[in-house]
């Protein structure tokens, strides 16, 4: 970086002779990752010629490579005197002052180099989340999956999502809205008595919002009452008959009662509302089989099979093949299954949780 | 009155009795707690803040007719005292009469009289901290013997005749070692000799004991310590035993062992075994016939849930809940994991059928232990009952949807399908054991569950009116508690063993319920080959049944 500045520079300024020696001289010690003396080299370069721009950039950049931050905004902040416009100067500064926790000092530098990603982890220190989310978003676009822009983009919306909720609990405290809320929080904390509560509440104030009876639903699941989600996932589809959520929910919580037909109905619903969702296949392939339906399992897990490979749900599907073909008296085929099951589960030890 | 208001009155009244029919009580539970005199026994587990693993694991129960005279008798392992910390070299202070094992002889009122003294049983060893308990008559005397189990060292205690019991574990050779759990007797060879299976649990010590979890100290998952090989002896007939657990392939398995249970699962006359492990692949030994043991759990389809995770292996049954002839699995195990039902279809295979028993519904959220499948009701059809309890002592804190004081689970089955009960208790408890068998004799199968820090709940069986049949095996050529046996009866099937459950052991009469039938056809197939069939028998009676000599 430090080599594409200096030959930007070199293109529109004449340095003294003695000045860019040490300017190359700091390079070819940057080359070889001997940052303290590229240090030497760059401050001398930008002592000998104070109006060096490229000198100062030099030296700020070597010591965001020697992580030495506090030293760097000095010549960064001397550069962009020099020249207000010098973008490199803009963002190096930027992320110089983001790494000393200046976030607020950190934004416009960030917002000049639309540094996209470092200026929305800016934002979410300044609280500016709106933005943040936007600009992290921008940055995924060019960095798909980078660890670090999903965990900051994860907790901007976290907090985004937070702040509306905490405006929504002190303006409307005993809105439908509000109870919902809580009641979701209660879910996340594994409090179940309470978010059936809290449920209970919100449909008491607006019987028709279909959420609620999905998430209470979702109560009842986790507490392994399979006859009360039946009714809430039921109420969900009744309100929201094309939500394939509701309708794989619903026929889950019919599955597992041993409701195997009724099931069957749900989940190949939700199938026609959402094709190919894995969890739905494997359900349906799962009610085919208590249905006695060996044929119609095996095609749903199959069908699953060919969208997922190599996964935990792939590694289960093999295994309840595997059932299904011992069940029939195909040991050959049983024993293929068990062995793919097995082999995905030693290269994939989650799917053994 | 006019016709037409005449009718309306009296379809006005049909309707107010169908009304009035309909709220009124529903039936009294078929189960009733009781709390039969005498029987004063408590539970000493001693929980610490160590969360030592043992804690959590006993405590056995054992209904046998120890004297001979008619009625069941009850004996409870106790646990033992644990300080915090342990000291080396373990000792859990068992000579203190609070944490003795205890025999309680069964009176003909229905009371109970502490015998432990008498019966020579006090003492169960100092460095041995209770777990679990196995009986069988393994010297074909007529009287049944006693094995502990414990971690420690097991003791095997032979039942003279005369109301008393020897210690005979060192001339026996049977002491085992590490930390054993459930334990049954069975004859693998057909020999007409008791052998012996014990599980052990894990490589564990109190010194080696780690506390888990995070914000809350929580008993370590069992992943966290080493697997242990579980051990058969083999009866030599002369009072003295044979470790074959190598020589049989028992010990090529390492697992997490927690309950066992026994039948020929394949009708090839050999008994098999099938081993519930914690956290792993369940185990199911078939009986090669030739004294070797081949584990097939993974290729018969009894090693893992439905969806290939594993199982919280705790307690397991099997015997056939479907009345199809063919003995069947069930393992009770942590929440959110479906209790076991592994239906046995014929030819070696078994498919995973816990949604279809119904088990999905009633199990899900529970933690399970001590098992059974007994016909309750009568009806004819096998039923399930539950011993449970989380495992962790605080579990509510860490998830508050969980309870560590549960309820038992009784579900009456109805052809194959289980719905749910009144247990005859609304008092949760922290149950462990559970044992089987008629204590009246009134021909209703009756349920004592241990409690960990308390006395055990005697669940008596209300009755009803209708028939039944108890059969007392009396084997010549085959093992005299005739173990292993086949026995079917208007259709049903029970492979007789008083194994299986978790750490204990049952009545070994064979119990049936014949719902309206006064009368029986019984079939039988003893270990030793011979086939016994008795026509006609009349309902409601115990029956002794004697292996024929000769074919």
């Amino acid at each position: 970086m430090i080599h594409l500045l200096l030959l930007l520079w070199l293109s529109g300024q004449a340095p003294s002779s003695e000045a860019l020696a040490h300017l190359q001289a700091g390079v070819q010690a940057d080359k070889q990752h001997d940052v303290d003396v590229a240090i030497v080299e760059f401050r001398k370069a930008s002592e000998l010629d104070p109006k060096s721009t490229d000198a100062f950039v030099s030296l700020g950049q070597a010591y965001l490579e020697k992580r030495d931050y506090g030293s760097a905004v000095g010549p960064l902040k001397h550069a962009l005197e020099l020249a207000p416009d010098l973008l490199p100067a803009h963002r190096l500064l930027g992320y110089a002052l983001l790494a000393q926790g200046y976030a607020a000092e950190a934004v416009p530098h960030l917002e000049r180099a639309q540094e996209t990603g470092a200026l929305g982890i800016a934002e979410v220190e300044t609280g500016q989340l709106k933005e943040a989310v936007t600009h992290l978003q921008a940055a995924l676009e060019q960095q798909p999956n980078d660890p670090d822009l999903l965990y900051y983009l994860g907790r901007a919306s976290g907090l985004l999502s937070k702040q509306s909720i905490d405006t929504l609990l002190a303006a409307y405290p005993d809105s439908a809205r509000a109870h919902q809320a809580m009641a979701e929080g209660y879910f996340v904390l594994r409090q179940m008595p309470q978010a059936e509560r809290e449920y209970l509440a919100a449909l008491k104030l607006r019987p028709d919002t279909p959420e609620l009876h999905l998430g209470l639903g979702n109560v009842y699941a986790k507490s392994s009452q399979w006859e009360k989600a039946e009714a809430e996932f039921r109420a969900q589809s009744k309100l929201r008959p094309g939500d394939a959520e509701a309708a794989y929910s619903l026929g889950s919580a019919l599955l597992q009662q041993g409701k195997a037909r009724a099931a069957s109905a749900e989940l190949q619903r939700a199938d026609r509302l959402r094709p190919e969702m894995p969890e739905t296949l494997y359900s349906l392939g799962k009610a085919a089989s208590l249905e006695g339906d060996a044929a119609a399992a095996e095609k749903a897990w199959r069908k699953l099979l060919s969208i997922e490979k190599d996964s935990a749900l792939a590694a289960q599907t093999h295994f309840a093949l595997a059932g299904l073909y011992r069940k029939q008296g195909k040991s050959a085929e049983a024993e293929r299954e068990t062995q793919e099951f097995q082999r995905l589960q030693n290269s994939n030890p989650q799917s053994q949780q | 009155m006019k016709k037409r208001e005449l009718l309306r009155t009296l379809v006005g009244a049909v309707c107010l009795s169908v009304l009035v029919l309909g709220a009124a009580a529903p039936p009294p539970a078929l189960l009733e707690l009781k709390q039969p005199r005498g029987l004063d026994f408590v539970l000493q587990n001693s929980p610490t803040p160590q969360k030592y693993l043992i804690e959590t694991m006993p405590g056995g129960i054992a209904l046998l007719d120890y004297n001979n005279d008619g009625l069941l008798d009850i004996f409870l392992v106790n646990g033992g005292r644990l300080i915090d910390p342990m000291r080396m070299p373990e000792s859990f202070d068992r000579l203190d009469p609070r944490y003795w094992n205890r025999l309680y002889r069964q009176n003909k009122d229905g009371s109970f009289t502490d015998v432990t003294v008498q019966a020579g049983l006090a003492n169960a060893g100092d460095g041995n901290y209770g777990m679990g308990v196995a009986v069988g008559d393994y010297d074909n005397d007529g009287y049944p013997d006693i094995y502990v189990t414990n971690y420690g060292k097991n003791i095997l205690y032979h039942n003279n005749g005369d109301g008393t019991f020897t210690d005979v574990t060192a001339k026996a050779g049977v002491a085992g070692g590490g930390w054993s759990v459930s334990a049954g007797f069975f004859d693998y060879d057909n020999d007409g000799k008791l052998d012996l299976f014990v599980t052990r649990y894990m490589d564990w010590d109190t010194k080696r004991s780690k506390n888990c979890g995070q914000e809350w100290h929580t008993y370590c998952p069992p992943e966290t310590f080493p697997a242990a090989t579980n051990i058969l002896y083999h009866n030599n007939g002369d009072g003295t035993f044979t470790d074959v657990s190598q020589r049989s392939g028992i010990a090529a398995k390492k697992g997490r062992a927690l309950g066992v249970a026994f039948a020929d699962y394949d009708d090839d006359g050999f008994t098999d075994i099938f081993v519930s492990n914690d956290g792993m692949q369940q185990f199911l030994f078939h009986n090669n016939g030739n004294g070797t043991f081949t584990e097939r759990g993974m290729e018969a389809g009894a090693a893992l849930s439905e969806d290939g995770r594993r199982l919280s292996g705790m307690g397991t049954v099997f015997q056939d809940y479907d009345n199809d002839g063919r003995p069947d699995i069930i393992v009770t195990e942590l929440p959110r994991e479906i209790y076991g039902v592994y239906h046995n279809e014929g030819g070696g295979v078994f498919t995973y059928r816990s949604l279809e028993a119904g088990l999905g519904v009633l199990t899900s959220g529970s933690s399970g232990w001590g098992v059974g499948l007994e016909d309750f009701d009568n009806d004819g059809w096998k039923d399930l009952f539950v011993a449970q309890s989380h495992v962790l002592d605080n579990v509510e804190q860490i998830d508050p949807s969980l309870h560590y004081k549960e309820l038992p689970l009784l579900a009456l089955n109805h052809e194959g399908r289980f719905e749910r009960a009144d247990p005859g208790t609304s008092v949760p408890t922290a149950s462990r054991g559970a044992a089987f068998g008629d204590l009246n004799n009134d021909g209703w199968e009756d349920v004592v569950v241990t409690v960990l820090g308390g006395p055990p709940q005697v669940l008596m069986n209300r009755g009803g009116n209708r028939h039944w049949l108890v059969i007392s095996l009396r084997g010549t050529r085959s093992n005299r508690d005739g173990f292993g046996a086949r026995v079917r009866v208007n259709g049903q099937t029970r492979y007789a063993t008083a194994a299986g459950s978790y750490l204990s052991s049952s009545d070994k009469r064979l119990h049936f319920g014949l719902a309206a039938a006064d009368k029986a056809q019984v079939e039988i197939v003893w270990p030793s080959g011979m086939h016994q069939s008795l026509r006609d028998v009349r309902a409601d009676q115990f029956l002794e049944v004697r292996e024929p000599e000769k074919p």
